[in-house]
């Protein structure tokens, strides 16, 4: 997944010598935090809802008046990102500067904005949970083969996967968590024990049959 | 005297012998009805029509179901939920599904037609077809179909759903619906099918506010179902005001289900369908229409809808089961039956994390309580 895949359009924009009042009314009507500044329509910075805020604050030594230039208070060159980057490039840009979006880039022209927002609904995507489907969470030995293993698994039953990830649990294991096109996640668990996989989830039930 | 309404027709809905959403539970049921003396005279309907199905789905989905009923090539159809390990496709799909939308339809047809108040549907609540897809051994969604009807005939429609799923396709295709309140009890989908049915889901438009969802936490047992089933239903029928309930009453929350993580005994399905019949007293004028749903465990699902069945007709709960037919079906089933129309006292052995279970729940429901009360103000 791209940072092209996530971005939506048309960005909202303003000129750096809009005033903090009227960047606070664009952001209040168009419920949004973050604002790319231009200058003849080069990217010079960006001014989010807390730089207004804390720019503005009685709290503040000397506050900006609601007059000012955003140019006055805006972060300017700020880290951009590249339509082509990967997604999980952008958040750890992200969140290694502690910043909430990064303006998109495609040779000078700012042609999207990417926000935490978006990093969320991209981790909603990958895990697959916009389908229907059901969760398998199986423990494997963190060697080459596993995955195939498991997957294959799958693909004998004709079990559409709708996504999954891994994570690192110790030195030597994985748990791989599963979307799967099925109602019945329980006879696949099931069926993964009696094929010696280790199934987290869903857990066998303490009764019964 | 409440309607039944079946055809044998039903018994063609039927992906295959190895699928669980098999038609010998409703052949369960019926035997075990007439065992017990019970001579159902069921009502046939006549299948949905084409046009009654476009009510609710889309035409280049309802083409693909008739393509592939009547033996044909589809390639793309895995994109419509169909040719897939939940949804085979099966020959002569298209009327087979029609049949049980044709089922839940007469019922809304006599409750309009003022000549019943109850009616059992021994078939239908297929909750999860969407619009244009099929999904969850579900082709198209009775359910959908009979509350359209209903709501342009001038009833307002509570739809109450105890099937363990989320009932997805129901809301998403009346999430806007004005005089539409839906409320589904299911077990999260934190980890079960569809993975839907969040507080949040409130619906949207004129809907905003009458979709309510309560995700219980998996292993709930009969005794925090029951009280947050409780604090949250008569409190929304209330407000509403319904003209009638339309139940999807699933029996695949008992603990003995396969395909599922609640814990619900053949008791707690009694006080629940106890209340649901209750209610339809109190708030919807004693109209109320029960469709049937999940349900996997073949020992215990006909003994629940047995116990629906008693009661819709208020007749006694008998305590034993008649033993030809145990050992008839144990038989059968290679599985042994209980001797009795109740589950065996206890059915499981203790849990733990009850009280915390509990109290998950408990704290659901009153932030499903707290986040709707703003709409109905």
């Amino acid at each position: 997944m791209l940072v092209r895949d996530i971005i939506k359009g048309p960005v909202i924009a303003i000129e750096s010598k809009t005033t903090l009042e009227g960047a606070y009314r664009t952001m209040q009507e168009k419920r949004i935090r973050h604002l790319p500044i231009l200058e003849s329509g080069k990217l010079v910075g960006v001014v989010t809802d807390r730089d207004l805020r804390l720019a503005t604050s009685v709290l503040s030594a000397s506050p900006f008046p609601p007059g000012a230039q955003v140019a006055e208070v805006m972060s300017r060159s700020p880290k951009t990102a590249d339509p082509w980057e990967p997604v999980e490039e952008a958040a750890r840009t992200m969140r290694e500067l502690k910043i909430g979006c990064l303006p998109v880039l495609e040779e000078d022209k700012l042609i999207g904005i990417i926000t935490g927002i978006d990093l969320l609904d991209a981790l909603i995507r990958l895990t697959g949970v916009d389908k229907p489907s059901s969760r398998l969470e199986v423990r494997l030995s963190d060697r080459p083969g596993e995955l195939a293993r498991l997957t294959s698994f799958m693909s004998h039953r004709d079990l559409n996967i709708h996504s999954i990830l891994t994570y690192p649990e110790g030195p030597d294991r994985v748990t791989a968590v599963l979307r799967v096109g099925s109602i019945d996640n329980h006879s696949i668990a099931q069926a993964l024990r009696r094929a010696e996989f280790e199934v987290l989830w869903p857990p066998e039930k303490p009764c019964l049959r | 005297m409440p309607s039944v309404i079946y055809h044998p027709a039903y018994q063609t809905y039927a992906f295959g012998a190895e699928h669980p959403f098999t038609p010998i539970r409703i052949e369960m049921l019926l035997d075990l009805l007439r065992v017990l003396g019970h001579s159902v005279q069921p009502i046939a309907p006549e299948p949905a029509t084409r046009q009654d199905i476009l009510s609710v789905h889309d035409e280049e989905y309802v083409r693909r179901v008739e393509a592939l009923s009547a033996g044909e090539e589809v390639p793309d159809c895995a994109e419509y939920g169909l040719g897939t390990p939940d949804n085979p496709v099966f020959p002569g799909m298209d009327l087979a599904a029609r049949w049980l939308v044709g089922g839940t339809l007469c019922a809304a047809r006599l409750v309009c037609e003022q000549k019943e108040k109850r009616v059992l549907q021994l078939g239908g609540g297929l909750h999860h077809a969407r619009r244009k897809n099929a999904s969850g051994f579900c082709i198209y969604n009775d359910l959908a179909v009979a509350t359209r009807y209903l709501i342009r005939q001038g009833l307002w429609v509570a739809y109450i759903d105890i099937d363990v799923h989320h009932s997805d396709g129901v809301q998403e295709i009346l999430d806007n619906e004005e005089h539409v309140l839906t409320i589904s009890f299911h077990e999260s989908g934190r980890y079960l099918f569809p993975g839907t049915g969040e507080i949040h889901e409130l619906g949207s438009g004129g809907g905003r506010g009458l979709k309510l969802n309560l995700p219980l936490e998996p292993f709930t047992e009969g005794e925090s179902y029951l009280e947050v089933f409780e604090k949250i239903v008569p409190a929304a029928l209330q407000r509403f005001g319904p003209g009638i309930l339309l139940v999807q009453a699933g029996a695949d929350a008992h603990y003995s289900d396969p395909l599922a993580d609640l814990m619900l005994t053949t008791r707690d399905y009694e006080l629940i369908f106890r209340r649901i019949l209750e209610y339809a007293e109190t708030y919807a004028n004693g109209r109320v229409i029960f469709t049937l749903g999940g349900g996997y465990s073949l020992p215990a699902v006909p003994r629940v809808w047995a116990i629906l069945y008693l009661l819709i007709n208020d007749l006694p709960i008998v305590h034993d089961l008649p033993p030809d037919w145990v050992s008839k079906w144990s038989q059968r089933l290679g599985e042994k039956l209980p001797p009795t129309l109740h589950d065996p006292n206890p059915g499981y052995p203790d849990l733990p994390r009850r009280a915390e279970i509990a109290h998950h729940n408990r704290r659901e429901a009153d932030r499903l309580l707290e986040a709707t009360s703003r709409f109905w103000e």
